[in-house]
């Protein structure tokens, strides 16, 4: 067994209980030792303590938590999580967020990490209030067993006890500590969570949900002008992120500039929502809703007399109207990962903006 | 001087543009950063992301689209949010050609055989 890094720093060892398993995961910062159940997810039980641990999608997409277990057992929630792509399973390497502990174990993670993080937690939820936005986008709400605090832009990890692995769904709302959250969540085709959510009006059902999570986050501190690239139900932590931005003053002397594409009229959601935070500050944020398939006719700008409408994808619009107005921006992006793509070109190539002030959750 | 591989006709590749090319068997991406051409391995070091798809350039500076990690591809320093330095071939460029010096395939660690040294595991930064 080689050495482990010299920079390692000793701490001393918490309680362990019968029922316990120990989890060392050694870092490039240092060693720490986290106990939890056995079966517990190796990425969760890290987090809940407050280690830094590196991860973007947590639900085992995207790669981004991959380490190496050198001692002791750990299984698979997800056998086919796509995210395995990114490591070698026959050198016991494996994703934190997929890997549930089954036996005292240690962990190694190629990242500088913490234990200064915030700590996300386990709360049991029950669905109410699903509704129909369109034809295939719909709304929720999930009443947890406890408030929660969380920053616009973060999303929580729902599990559903019949549906193999967790979903990741940002909240479209902020209100400070609050013990209901609300999602959009637009139906995929085979979607497993989408075809239960659509075809059994699950109002009631109990979920077990873990967070909250992800960094994409907006701090009114930062003092930056916002600008928000959407496609379809990515629009989520940007309502959040409008929600609070309103709430606060924030665009009393800060810019928000919106872009929300969806494919036709007929596939918009939430348009009251955003016409009325432009009205609140009607000379400081801007939304344009980009229409991919169509061009916006008269009856539309009727019907949202405060917000733009463009024809184009929503890069496109947004690289159009965007020109020369990117000092002082933070951008966030989400959508489909070929949106998000053509979003971050325009930030990166265009805006030129630093990788630090771009904000996305790549869950691709 | 065999060890120098004519990679691809410098016009091959515009400014502000990577290619991926197979030179030998080894894959390599050229990319013109507008003040001369850079030739490295295909992958991003931090987790593999082919660069020839998910790279951008502009003004020297090379971002991967994935972690959004970047280098100065002027200086082949490390830049922003980068966490490892990228490695590069020796380049010339000859009558409108591109030649690369690829005596030895420039690895990462994360890639070596014995990598199951921590030092490897862990990065030597």
């Amino acid at each position: 067994m080689p050495s482990i890094p010299s920079i390692a720093i000793s701490r001393s060892q918490p309680t362990v209980e019968d029922d316990d398993v120990l989890i060392t995961i050694q870092t490039k910062s240092g060693i720490f030792p986290v106990t939890c159940k056995e079966g517990d997810n190796v990425l969760y039980a890290g987090l809940r303590v407050g280690l830094t641990l590196p991860y973007e999608c947590a639900t085992g997409t995207c790669g981004t938590c991959r380490c190496r277990v050198t001692e002791g057992e750990t299984d698979l929630q997800w056998e086919n999580a796509p995210g395995l792509a990114y490591v070698k399973q026959d050198k016991n390497e494996t994703l934190m967020c997929q890997a549930r502990v089954r036996s005292n174990s240690t962990i190694r993670v190629p990242a500088e990490v913490t234990d200064t993080g915030s700590r996300p937690g386990y709360f049991s939820g029950t669905l109410s209030n699903l509704v129909s936005l369109t034809h295939d986008v719909a709304r929720f709400t999930i009443d947890l067993d406890r408030p929660v605090s969380f920053d616009a832009g973060q999303f929580v990890v729902l599990n559903e006890p019949s549906l193999e692995g967790g979903r990741a769904y940002s909240m479209t709302n902020h209100t400070g500590e609050t013990s209901k959250i609300d999602f959009v969540v637009k139906r995929k085709p085979k979607g497993k969570f989408s075809d239960w959510l659509f075809d059994t009006s699950p109002n009631g059902v109990s979920l077990s949900v873990f967070g909250p999570l992800g960094r994409a986050t907006f701090d009114p501190s930062e003092g930056k002008n916002i600008l928000c690239m959407a496609g379809g139900s990515g629009i989520a932590g940007m309502m959040a992120i409008m929600e609070h931005g309103t709430a606060c003053g924030y665009f009393a002397d800060h810019r928000a500039d919106v872009f929300f594409g969806v494919r036709t009229s007929t596939d918009i959601f939430f348009g009251d929502t955003l016409n009325r935070y432009v009205d609140c500050f009607p000379e400081t944020v801007s939304v344009t809703i980009a229409l991919s398939d169509e061009e916006p006719d008269d009856a539309l700008r009727a019907r949202y007399p405060s917000l733009k409408f463009a024809n184009g994808f929503v890069h496109s619009v947004t690289s159009e109207h965007m020109k020369d107005r990117y000092e002082n921006v933070v951008g966030y992006i989400a959508g489909p990962p070929p949106m998000v793509d053509g979003a971050l070109r325009i930030l990166v190539l265009e805006a030129r903006l630093p990788a630090s002030d771009i904000r996305y959750d790549k869950f691709g | 001087m065999s060890n120098w591989k004519p990679v691809c006709a410098a016009s091959d590749v515009a400014e502000n543009t990577l290619k991926r090319v197979t030179v030998d068997g080894l894959d390599l991406v050229v990319a013109n950063h507008g003040k001369g051409v850079r030739v490295f391995p295909p992958f991003c070091p931090h987790m593999h992301e082919p660069l020839d798809q998910s790279g951008m350039l502009s003004d020297g500076l090379l971002t991967c689209g994935k972690h959004l990690w970047q280098w100065n591809l002027i200086t082949g320093e490390k830049a922003g949010l980068s966490e490892k330095d990228i490695l590069l071939y020796d380049v010339e460029e000859e009558d409108g050609k591109i030649f690369a010096n690829l005596e030895k395939e420039l690895v990462y660690e994360w890639e070596e055989e014995d990598e199951m040294d921590d030092d490897d595991f862990f990065g030597s930064d």
